[in-house]
This record gives structure tokens, C-alpha cells and sequence, in this order.
């Protein structure tokens, strides 16, 4: 299916999905041009930038925020003019140890400030005007995995950012209660009498597909973890708890590329200093014992993280102590083959701002998953994204 | 377009179709009264009961009580806490419209209520701007389509969504136009930047008060001449509304989205130039609905059972069968979150994808595992994501994994009422709409039918029943 047809026509038949034989669609292990993977991390809420990356000698920046700037004494130095937040001490030995690319700048013009429109924008990396309703990991699950093991959200339900149209991924956070949700007796009756002749038949052919998917993919994962338990210490917290399944699926050898998770509570409108210095914690301390046990395992050379917001905050504090919604905001690339470990470009000076006086985007979004897809996924971005977004040679 | 059958009667099986799409269903004793009718009859009835319009209010007190006397300016505190009210007011407003689709007998205009929400789509925190909104829609889900798009237009809750609050004179904001123009009325394509830029212009000033109302404020309204569409004036809101429903993309435009949402997930533009037709001429939906449901293709044998139900459409259709209740509000919320689809929470202005974009794996196992958990006290993996707006600790909190047991209470009185006289035959074609899977019909032969309740529920969980 051209990726042009499959965008117009997305939510629409797709003749290529009810191939003859569904016993083969999921039986088969698929052609995997790849055993690169990319656990995808979204801090939801829109985490503040700069106080994540403090810019403590820039004046504009103290002027903005009287009650909440953070002074060089509270940041961990990394150079004469930026610290990272005091919480992220695990990260920043990673950040020494050039294991982290950090994007500063991110975004796409005419940004969304809504929490929801915005996460879709990166979901779909789509536009801002334009409103598409598969995923970007979606589409590489239709056009490369073809399958909904190729990518795994750990939560209950699954993102945007994972329905491919003619195949989504699959969303679990705990792979024998899936599977047992599957195994119900009854199901089983119902597929046991099932035929391949129902496939003809246009939208009940593709409930039932998805039910023998959902069934064969949750056997699978079960198979392959319940072995396996990670003996490395993760935060005791929703975050560790994710980051220790995605390991554990990692390293029970699924054949899954693509992992999300999101880390929640980053919308501090109020009192954000005691929020964000908890929520940086989470992250930083769940994220070194993820790279830990990647790299006990020797899974982290191929292993990228990409963490990311849906939007930064407002320089301008508010009265609340706290940051209203902004635009362009950092990415943290994760990775033991990182081009530009350090700072990839540099952070804003604060000069320039949009007319809502939020930073301006320097680096689209799009550049960063084309990277991803092309030098990492080993695949044409042309084929997965809308629209040309060239390189950056990220990794 | 011969409408030769109109004087024909109806079949029963098309009754139930016709009820499917333009309601949630048929009880059997409804079916028994118009057995026997001609269509145009049947139809008639149809448009007859939703004649009236009922609109749905929950009280709000204090909000009220403030909006009459405070501003955010005056009473800050005050005001933050009653966005807070306002939030969880929004919860109890999704169970009292699920409720009303389940109970109302103007199911068309609740069907076309809930159709127009999915097409004039918003999204806000504010309980008067949303409980505005909902009846703006309900008002004029059959009425004239010129006079809805201007109704919408006004309406608090769109001009807030949109930016239309920040559209001035002096700095237009698109966004409005934009949206009008490819979502409510052309779809992309028949417009140029240059008609977004001069259209938004017309609509400078419109913009809403603190209490929800509409106003046009003078000062910011753009009075000089725009050109749109070829034509030179000095144009206001209204009368772009107007020149766009000159072009003849509009009405196809909304034909083809009455086709695929009441009709067929694969567009017939043959059929769907014919409803454009009717509705182009004077713009009355109840025309072209009518028009719709008298045609003979509506009730072709492969049109019947082929459409997925939205995940509303599912547990207002389960609600109607066996009325339940949540004693935790809350839990029936997180089941629509599992499903796929908050009511009032669309995900964008472009609104729920429908057909296939309901079904992943996830959504489709607690789709057949619903009834069990509905019905017999089975269990759901029952967790979701927190929302944007919470702490971490709340994020979380919403996130302890394991199987939960949802108190739910179930009227199978109701069901015995309606359902009790039927056979198993006949309750089994009550349920599906679809033809069964020649396996799953041997395997409901080889199930004991000794409790009809069971049954029901055993249909309830077939992939058949997620189709109408």
C-alpha cells in the first residue's frame, strides 16, 4: 500500500489486510530488518525546560521567574553558562559518560499549547493544521513489523502514537494478566470454530483478526517473560515499574522494536519547584537503572531512548509559582552510539521569543524521527512520515 | 432513486435496522407495534417522536450563583475551586446524556445529538459552555443546517475552543475559519489561503462573556470589505456562513459523512450525490434524513449488521437492553476511557475517528469481556492513564494493577419484562444484526441454554454483537 493511499484512507477497507490465509498473518515470524530498538518516553504534561536545563547566567531568564529560577548553586554545572536540575544527578553521570544527546530548541511551527492536540501533533507527526489518525510508530507497524508485536505501549490502552490503521500495537503492562485476559474460556470456544472464511466478510473478518491476534501476540509475550524477572533495583514507582517490563520484554528476546511509556504530573501550573523536583527524580533514577540493566544484559548498544514533552513551558513564571503552557522544548536522546553526545545544538538564549513570549523552535520534531527511522531503523522516512524532513545524523 | 417501496410494508429485520442506525436499538415490544406498517409509516413515527425536544440540565448552584455575581478578577480564589466543580460537574454531565440516550424516546434527535457532537466538535472544562453547547446541538440536530452552523458558531464553548476569543481586528486568528471551512462544511480543498485569511476577518469580534453569551464586540470587528470566494463586501460572520454554503461541496460534503456515519463505512458516491442533492436544497436535515431512510438501499441485505459500533453506542445499546448502574460514577468513565471514547472528551477538533479505528487489540478484549464484568460480576484489567492535569501522585494512583471487580447494579427485571417471552432463537436475532460465523452459530447451538440471562450475555461477548 502506497504510504500516500494508506494516509488518505486510513480508518478506511484495506484490501491488503485480509490476506486469505489469517493463520499465516500472525503464525509466521515476520521479516525484521532489524533488532535495533527505540523505547519511546513521553514526561506528559509538558515538562519545564528550563528549569530542566537551567540557564544560570542568563538574566532574561532570572527577570522571568522571580520566585522559581533556579541559581548556579542549585544546578549541576555541565558548563559556564547551563546546569542541569539538581534531581538529575544519576542522568547527568550518563550525560558525562556521553550517553546523552540533548536537542535543545524542539518543536514545529504554529505550535498547539492544548495538552491533547499538541500530544497528537507528536504522536502523529503530523502538522499543526493537519489531522491524522495513525501513529508514526503506527505506520512503521503497517509498513515494516506487520504485525501488532512490533511495538508495545506499557499501559492499559493504547496511544495514538501506536494505531497504524490496518495494524495497531498492542498495549500491556503486565503480560500474564493480558494473557489470561485472552485465554478466557469462551474466546476460545469462539475461535476454535472459527474459519478462515469469515474473513471475507469486511468488518467482521477484522474484529475476529483481531482477536486472534490479540490472543496469538499475549501468548507470545507471556512465553517468552514469564522466565525471565529482572534482578536490578528500579524505583518503587508507576515509572521504575514500566521502564523494569520494558527491560524485561527487551530482554526476553520479543521481537519488538518499538516501547512507550509516559511519565505523568508535568503540568505544574502551581508550586512547581517540590512537583518537578519529585517528578526529575522519577525520571532520572528510573532511567539509570533502566541503562544499567541494559548494559549488564548488553542490550543498550541497541537500545535508543528518546525522551520527550508535548510542549515546554511559559519563560514568564506565573503568580501561582508554577509555568503556563509554552512551545519549543528540549529532547533527550538516550544511546551508546550517539553522533553529537553532549549538546547537539545550543540551548536558546531567551532573546527571541514567539508573541505569547514562549521559545522558539529551532529543530521540527520530524527531523529527530526521520533520523530515528532512517539511521537507526534502517527504513526510508519518506515511507513513514508526511511530507520530506531530511536527517540529522543523530545516531 | 425509485422510492417505488414506500407503500410497502417494512420487514421486521429492517425495522431493526432502521433502529440500529437512526436510534440505539428496538425492544421487542416497540418492533411488535410497527410490525405490519408500510415504511413511509414506520418512518414517519420515527420523525414523529423526535419531534419534541427535551434538553438535558444538571444543577450547578454555585457556579451559577458566582457567574451572577463574580468575575475570576474579583473572586480569584473562589474561582479556582469552582473549576474544579466545573471538572467533576463534566463527569456527571457524561453519565446523564448516556443515561438519556439510554431512556429517551426522541432517539432520532438523540442519535443526531450525539452524530453532530462527532462533526461540530469541542472540547472545554466550563459546565455552562458545555451544558450550552449540548443543547444548541440538540436544537437543531433536524432543524436547518444554515441556521445550526451559525448557532455554532456563537456558542461559547466553539469560540473558545478555536481562539475565536482572540480573533481581533488588529490580529486575526485563523483557526476558526480554518476549521469551518475543512471540518464543518468543504473539507479540504475548495478554498484558498487568501479566503482563510480575508473569512477570518468577518469573523473578528465574535467572542463570548464570562456568563456565556455571545457578543460581538464592536471595537474589534473588522467592518471594512474582504473578498472570499471571488466576491467582494464588506462581509460579517453570517455572511461568510452563507457564500459558503453556496458551493455545492458542502452539501456533499456533510451527504458523505450522513452516508458513512448512518450508512456504510465504504462511501457509494452515487448514493451519497443523491442525499447531497436533497440536502442542498433548502438545507433541512430532517429532509435528507428522511430521504435516507426512505430509500430502498438503506435496508440492502449487505448494509444490515456491517457497521462497528462507537463505544458509546455500545454501552448505550447494553444499557438498553439491561439498564445498570455504576455506584462509582467514576468506574463507568474509566470503562469508556478503556474503550476508546469519553464522551465530551473528544480527542481533537477533528473529532473520533470511526469504523475500524475503534478496534485494537486492547479495545476489542474489553469490548467482549464488557458483559461478563457488566452483567456477572467478571473482572476487567482496570487501569488508565491519568489525565494531563494531575499530580504525579494522582497520575499514579489511577495506575495499581490488578483485576478489579466494578460494583455495578443490573435491572434484569427490565430485561425479563422486555426479553422474557422470546425464545433463544429469537433473542438471538434480537442481539446480532449481523450474519454469525458459521462455527459460532454451531458452538451457540452446542451451548445448554438453561438461563436466559446467560445467553444474553454469552451474545452480548460474540465479535457479531459489536456490529448493528
Amino acid at each position: 500500500m502506497k504510504r500516500r493511499d494508506f494516509l488518505k484512507n486510513s480508518g478506511l477497507a484495506s484490501t491488503a489486510l485480509f490476506v486469505p490465509s489469517f493463520v499465516q498473518a500472525y503464525g509466521a515470524t515476520g521479516v525484521i530488518p532489524s533488532h535495533k530498538k527505540i523505547v519511546i518516553l513521553q514526561l506528559s504534561g509538558g515538562n519545564d525546560g528550563l528549569n530542566t536545563l537551567v540557564p544560570y547566567t542568563n538574566d532574561i531568564y532570572f527577570k522571568n521567574r522571580n520566585t522559581i529560577a533556579r541559581n548556579k548553586k542549585d544546578v549541576l554545572v555541565i558548563n559556564d553558562s547551563h546546569g542541569f536540575h539538581e534531581s538529575l544527578t544519576d542522568f547527568k553521570s550518563l550525560y558525562d559518560a556521553g550517553f546523552v544527546s540533548v536537542i535543545n530548541n524542539v518543536g514545529y511551527p504554529n505550535p498547539s499549547r492544548s495538552h491533547f492536540r499538541s500530544t497528537d501533533i507528536w504522536h502523529t507527526a503530523s502538522g499543526s493544521g493537519e489531522y491524522l489518525q495513525t501513529g508514526w510508530v503506527g505506520r512503521y507497524l503497517a509498513e515494516v513489523s506487520k504485525k501488532p508485536l512490533g511495538a508495545i505501549e506499557v499501559d492499559d490502552t493504547l496511544s495514538l502514537l501506536m494505531k497504524g490503521g490496518s495494524i495497531n500495537g498492542l498495549a500491556t503492562k503486565d503480560a500474564s494478566l493480558f494473557y489470561k485476559t485472552t485465554k478466557d474460556a469462551y474466546f476460545g470456544k469462539i475461535l476454535d470454530k472459527y474459519t478462515a472464511s469469515h474473513l471475507s466478510e469486511h468488518n467482521l473478518g477484522y474484529l475476529y483478526k483481531t482477536v486472534v491476534d490479540a490472543k496469538s501476540s499475549a501468548a507470545q509475550i507471556y512465553e517468552k517473560t514469564r522466565v525471565y524477572s529482572s534482578s536490578q533495583e528500579y524505583p518503587n514507582n508507576a515509572f521504575g515499574k514500566q521502564l523494569k517490563t520494558i527491560f524485561e520484554f527487551i530482554n526476553s528476546g520479543l521481537e519488538t522494536q518499538v516501547y512507550y511509556a509516559s511519565l505523568g504530573g508535568f503540568d505544574t501550573h502551581a508550586n512547581q519547584l517540590n512537583s518537578q523536583k519529585r517528578l526529575l527524580e522519577v525520571y532520572s533514577k528510573g532511567i539509570a537503572a533502566f541503562v544499567k540493566d541494559l548494559k549488564r544484559t548488553g542490550a543498550f548498544k541497541d537500545t535508543i531512548i528518546l525522551t520527550f514533552s508535548e510542549f515546554g513551558r511559559r519563560l514568564k513564571q506565573n503568580a501561582a509559582k508554577g509555568t503556563d503552557h509554552g512551545a519549543a522544548n528540549m529532547v533527550f536522546l538516550l544511546g551508546e552510539n550517539l553522533k553529537h553526545p553532549g549538546m547537539y545544538n545550543k540551548p536558546d538564549d531567551l532573546v527571541n521569543l514567539d508573541s505569547n513570549g514562549d521559545l522558539l523552535y529551532e529543530v521540527d520534531f520530524r527531523n529527530i524521527y526521520a533520523s530515528l527511522i532512517k539511521e537507526w531503523l534502517e527504513t526510508e522516512p519518506s515511507s513513514i512520515l508526511s511530507g520530506k524532513f531530511k536527517t540529522l545524523g543523530l545516531v | 432513486m425509485s422510492l417505488t417501496t414506500k407503500d410497502s410494508i417494512l420487514k421486521s429485520t429492517h425495522i431493526k435496522h432502521l433502529y440500529q442506525r437512526a436510534g440505539f436499538g428496538i425492544s421487542p415490544k416497540k418492533l411488535e407495534k410497527l410490525s405490519g406498517l408500510k415504511k413511509k409509516e414506520v418512518v414517519k413515527q420515527l420523525f414523529k417522536s423526535s419531534k419534541s425536544i427535551t434538553h438535558l440540565y444538571i444543577p450547578t448552584p454555585d457556579i451559577d450563583a458566582f457567574i451572577q455575581t463574580d468575575t475570576p478578577k474579583s473572586n480569584p480564589k473562589k474561582f479556582r475551586e469552582l473549576i474544579k466543580v466545573s471538572r467533576s460537574k463534566l463527569k456527571d454531565y457524561n453519565l446523564a446524556w448516556i443515561d438519556k440516550m439510554a431512556t429517551s424516546n426522541e432517539e432520532l434527535r438523540e442519535r443526531m445529538t450525539l452524530f453532530w457532537a462527532n462533526h461540530f466538535v469541542v472540547r472545554t472544562n466550563n459546565i455552562v459552555f458545555s451544558q450550552r453547547y449540548n443543547a444548541t446541538l440538540r436544537k437543531y440536530a433536524l432543524g436547518n443546517f444554515r441556521d445550526f452552523v451559525i448557532a455554532i458558531a456563537k456558542e461559547p464553548a466553539m469560540l473558545s475552543y478555536l481562539n475565536n476569543q482572540q480573533n481581533r481586528k488588529d490580529k486575526p486568528n485563523e483557526n476558526f475559519v480554518r476549521e469551518l471551512m475543512e471540518l464543518f462544511t468543504l473539507g479540504i480543498g475548495p478554498y484558498t489561503e487568501k479566503d482563510i485569511k480575508e473569512s477570518a476577518r468577518a469573523f473578528t469580534g465574535w467572542g463570548h462573556t464570562f456568563k456565556g453569551e455571545f457578543v460581538l464586540r464592536k471595537k474589534q470587528h473588522d467592518f471594512g470589505e474582504k473578498e472570499f470566494f471571488g466576491v467582494k463586501g464588506n462581509f460579517n460572520g453570517e455572511d461568510i456562513i452563507d457564500l459558503i454554503l453556496k458551493r455545492p461541496e458542502c452539501a456533499q460534503f456533510i451527504a458523505k459523512k450522513i452516508y458513512l456515519h448512518f450508512v456504510n463505512d465504504v462511501p457509494n458516491e452515487d448514493r451519497i450525490g443523491e442525499l447531497a442533492i436533497v440536502f442542498r436544497e433548502n438545507y433541512s436535515i430532517d429532509a435528507v434524513m428522511r430521504y435516507l431512510f426512505m430509500t430502498n438501499w438503506f435496508y440492502d441485505e449487505d448494509m444490515i449488521g456491517q457497521k462497528i459500533k462507537s463505544p458509546i453506542d455500545l454501552l448505550v445499546q447494553l444499557k438498553r437492553t439491561i439498564p445498570f448502574s455504576f455506584k462509582k460514577p467514576k468506574e463507568f468513565l474509566y470503562i469508556q476511557r478503556l474503550l476508546g471514547q469519553v464522551l465530551l472528551e473528544p480527542p481533537n477538533v477533528a473529532g473520533w475517528s470511526e469504523g475500524k479505528n475503534w478496534i485494537d487489540s486492547n479495545t476489542m478484549m474489553v469490548r467482549l469481556k464488557l458483559p461478563s464484568v457488566l452483567f456477572m460480576n467478571g473482572t476487567i484489567a482496570f487501569d488508565v492513564k491519568g489525565e494531563f492535569e494531575d499530580s504525579f501522585e494522582d497520575f499514579n494512583k489511577k495506575k495499581s494493577n490488578f483485576n478489579r471487580r466494578l460494583t455495578v447494579t443490573k435491572n434484569w427485571e427490565v430485561f425479563h419484562e422486555n426479553y422474557g417471552h422470546l425464545n433463544y432463537e429469537e433473542l438471538y436475532h434480537y442481539l446480532i444484526s449481523t450474519t454469525t460465523n458459521k462455527g459460532t452459530q454451531e458452538f451457540l447451538h452446542s451451548l445448554k441454554k438453561t438461563n436466559k440471562q446467560e445467553f444474553c450475555v454469552q451474545l452480548m461477548s460474540l465479535p457479531e454483537y459489536q456490529l448493528c
